[in-house]
């Protein structure tokens, strides 16, 4: 038996293990930071995960529903590793300093009332965004000021359009995979330091 | 000196080129011409293309439209500017004069 995550990917809905979903999630991680200095990064993402999407739908049938680990691994070897795809030398420098897993803010379009500035802070912070949406309402009540705060974040915070940006809106969900993760970590620094 | 990358860096001085050259033809959406660069085995992996495509789209080369699909999401076509149509012919033509040259040397 195996956990699912329900995912959407380039459109389409899929069910997929939650192994396939990290690493899946990985790799369209890796594809972002490595685009992440090119214009229109967002655009070639989306373009990519797109095609993804129409390679995964080949993988289904009436008796296989669920995308598998194989099925990631395969359409991640057809589109090719960053390095691979790019044709730019070496690693960028936002490559070299970005650590894995980061967390960032952005508007969450998909749950978004005005601009969806209070939705990407609750997503931030873990909260529900109408506690976010109360506060600037009585700030905007109180002098207009709300209303200035709202419309400097909407220029200055990024719109949340690829998977791999809203995987990073909301951080690492904590879940089995993470822990295992990081227990591994924590096991392979005890061993290096006593030298086994 | 390294063979496969030699191969891999002609591969992608061409395709640009190719890309140009698939569309001159008919308008397409991405995985059309993804069929095309495989069967010419002009591409190795996919994600190649996309970066391609945009940088195409940003240099005013290409435009693009989206059209409704049975299948499932509405799919980007790409199609040739005016520009690009240029920028096409002005290729066509180098590549002609690389063609010529290279044989040149080599049946010398």
């Amino acid at each position: 038996m195996k956990i699912t995550v329900s995912i959407n990917l380039g459109g389409y809905s899929f069910d997929i293990d939650e192994d396939a979903y990290s690493e899946l999630k990985r790799y369209l991680k890796n594809l972002d930071l490595h685009f992440a200095g090119e214009e229109s990064s967002s655009e070639i993402l989306s373009d990519i995960e797109a095609r993804m999407a129409e390679i995964l739908r080949t993988k289904l049938t009436g008796y296989k529903q669920v995308i598998t680990i194989a099925d990631v691994t395969e359409v991640i070897s057809i589109m090719g590793n960053p390095e691979d795809i790019s044709d730019n030398e070496g690693p960028t420098r936002k490559e070299k300093f970005s650590k894995p897993g980061a967390h960032r803010m952005y508007r969450d379009p998909d749950k978004r009332i005005i601009g969806g500035v209070c939705s990407g802070m609750g997503a931030y912070w873990d909260i529900e965004p109408w506690i976010i949406r109360v506060i600037f309402f009585a700030l905007a009540m109180g002098g207009g000021l709300g209303i200035l705060i709202y419309l400097i974040l909407y220029v200055v915070l990024p719109e949340a359009k690829t998977t791999a940006q809203k995987i990073e809106m909301k951080g690492d969900p904590v879940n089995i995979h993470n822990i295992k993760d990081s227990v591994k970590k924590e096991f392979d620094t005890v061993r290096k330091n006593m030298k086994l | 000196m390294d063979l496969e990358n030699t191969k891999a860096q002609m591969r992608k001085g061409i395709l640009e080129y190719c890309i140009l050259s698939v569309l001159s033809k008919n308008s397409c959406y991405a995985s059309d011409i993804i069929k095309e660069l495989k069967e010419a085995k002009v591409i190795v992996v996919e994600g190649t293309l996309y970066p391609l495509l945009t940088r195409q789209k940003n240099a005013g080369l290409l435009s693009y439209r989206w059209e409704e699909s049975q299948q499932g999401p509405p799919r980007k076509y790409y199609e040739l500017t005016t520009e690009g149509k240029e920028y096409l012919a002005d290729l066509d033509n180098s590549w002609e004069e690389l063609v010529e040259s290279v044989n040149l040397i080599r049946t010398r």
